[in-house]
């Protein structure tokens, strides 16, 4: 399996989708009746949306397989996860404040959605702080697997207690529609292709960096190799 | 005895006679609570929402420094090394230093709640009575959680910092709910009225329980 062919495979077809649903975007759907123009973001907020809670659950994941199997494979794979997950969470909520100023007149508001989101943002930042504060050591990538299936946990806990948190207590503002009441089948398939297309950046950027940790990986090992081989040498003599 | 006995036997002792996590843990509680009264300018006004949210303000901030210290003595002395070499099973530490947190904490938390009628203007009534139970299920959740992230984050470069950092977003649907049902029980409703609030935090308590009680022999050890 060539690595760097999937990979450039990948950057090609986001690169394509991206062009595909910019257009679809701007000059296919038509803009929601009462939201006017700046609705338009929705079709970048959900998908950065699904994009950062996928690569939170990945996160998990590896975690799960990082405890259980002990492959540095799987800790590369978390923390690539991780790093990928904190730019697409932090796009989502750029995007969702830009959106919300002409809508709602407010840069920020409480809303379930928004504010299940920052919380999902503080994870990620959790996550990064801690693997940043310690070396790449197997019992820091443990800590990391830990940390990352714990808050993946949380999270449907967050979801829940953050909406009734709302309900009881109904925002000023009204939200967002639920759905996805697209009742526009242009609107539908315009989401469709900004899904893929954000999707296929996501894997192609987490592909990228996991190559890049699964080198340093290599390397580290290399290394140690290497100083435990000039050591038994020196010994001998 | 019991390995579980004994470990929190030696934790209540240690604490019985130096006394000064408690007594860390009141002092602290008390200047938060103080803070948020000239903060939130409750000092005329009687408001239940103030309250709840103040003592649960309190009850964070006082754990999480329970919390730091918690595997404190252990590592010191590098006793963690003995207790690792024992037949004690890791899972069976955690539900030992988890006893022992949620002790401190309770203890705590009493302090707090005294505090918190005198400072805020309540009554010492039955809407105490009814606060009991939540205040138990939010300290069992926290005291879970915070333990099994202080073992982590004792072990980098972090450290103290690094635990509320961690602690917090996680311990959202805990304090959402534990507030909610706190402000609704100091202002006289009855324990099925929150029902769901109490469902979240129950759920959160057994979630974390039991990761903590799973996951924590893959985070402790010696540094």
């Amino acid at each position: 399996m060539n690595n760097s062919a999937i990979r450039n495979w990948l950057g090609f077809s986001t690169l394509a989708l991206m062009l595909a649903s910019l257009f679809m975007v701007f000059d296919y759907v038509p803009p929601e009746a009462d939201q006017g123009i700046a609705q338009l973001i929705f079709y970048f907020h959900v998908p950065l949306a699904w994009v950062a809670f996928a690569s939170f659950g990945l996160v998990a994941i590896a975690g799960i397989f990082y405890l259980w199997l002990g492959d540095q494979l799987w800790d590369d794979l978390g923390y690539a996860a991780a790093e990928t997950g904190m730019v697409f969470c932090t796009l989502m909520i750029v995007a969702g404040s830009i959106w919300a100023k002409p809508i709602w007149g407010t840069w920020w508001t409480w809303d379930s959605r928004l504010t299940m989101t920052f919380i999902l943002w503080l994870m990620y930042g959790g996550y990064l702080m801690l693997r940043a504060s310690a070396d790449d050591t197997p019992a820091v990538a443990r800590f990391g697997a830990v940390i990352g299936i714990v808050a993946a946990l949380d999270v449907p806990l967050v979801i829940a207690s953050v909406r009734l948190w709302r309900t009881i207590h109904p925002a000023v503002l009204v939200t967002k529609q639920g759905g996805h009441g697209l009742e526009d089948p242009r609107m539908v398939a315009t989401l469709l292709m900004s899904l893929a297309a954000f999707t296929a950046l996501w894997a192609w950027l987490l592909l990228l960096r996991f190559a890049q940790l699964r080198a340093r990986s290599r390397m580290s090992r290399l290394a140690s190799g290497v100083a435990l081989a000039a050591a038994a040498a020196s010994d001998t003599n | 005895m019991s390995g579980f006995a004994a470990v929190l036997r030696k934790d209540l002792r240690l604490e019985l006679r130096s006394g000064e996590s408690t007594l860390a843990l009141l002092a602290l509680s008390m200047l938060v609570l103080v803070v948020l009264v000239f903060a939130l300018g409750a000092a005329r006004v009687r408001s239940v929402d103030a309250a709840a949210g103040a003592l649960w303000v309190a009850m964070v901030f006082a754990g999480m420094l329970g919390a730091n210290r918690a595997l404190l003595a252990e590592r010191d002395n590098g006793a963690i090394r003995g207790l690792l070499l024992s037949p004690l099973d890791p899972a069976t530490l955690y539900a030992a230093k988890l006893a022992a947190a949620l002790i401190f904490m309770a203890v705590a938390e009493v302090g707090a709640v005294v505090l918190m009628v005198l400072f805020f203007n309540l009554e010492f009534d039955a809407s105490i009575a009814r606060l009991a139970p939540i205040l138990v299920l939010g300290a069992i959740g926290f005291s879970a959680l915070a333990t099994l992230l202080s073992a982590i984050t004792g072990r980098t470069r972090g450290g103290d910092m690094l635990l509320p950092i961690l602690a917090v977003p996680i311990f959202v649907p805990a304090l959402i709910a534990g507030v909610k049902a706190s402000a609704a029980a100091l202002a006289g409703a009855p324990l099925e009225s929150m029902g769901d609030w109490l469902k979240i935090m129950i759920a959160f308590d057994v979630l974390f329980v039991t990761a903590g009680y799973l996951l924590f022999e893959h985070v402790v050890d010696e540094d």
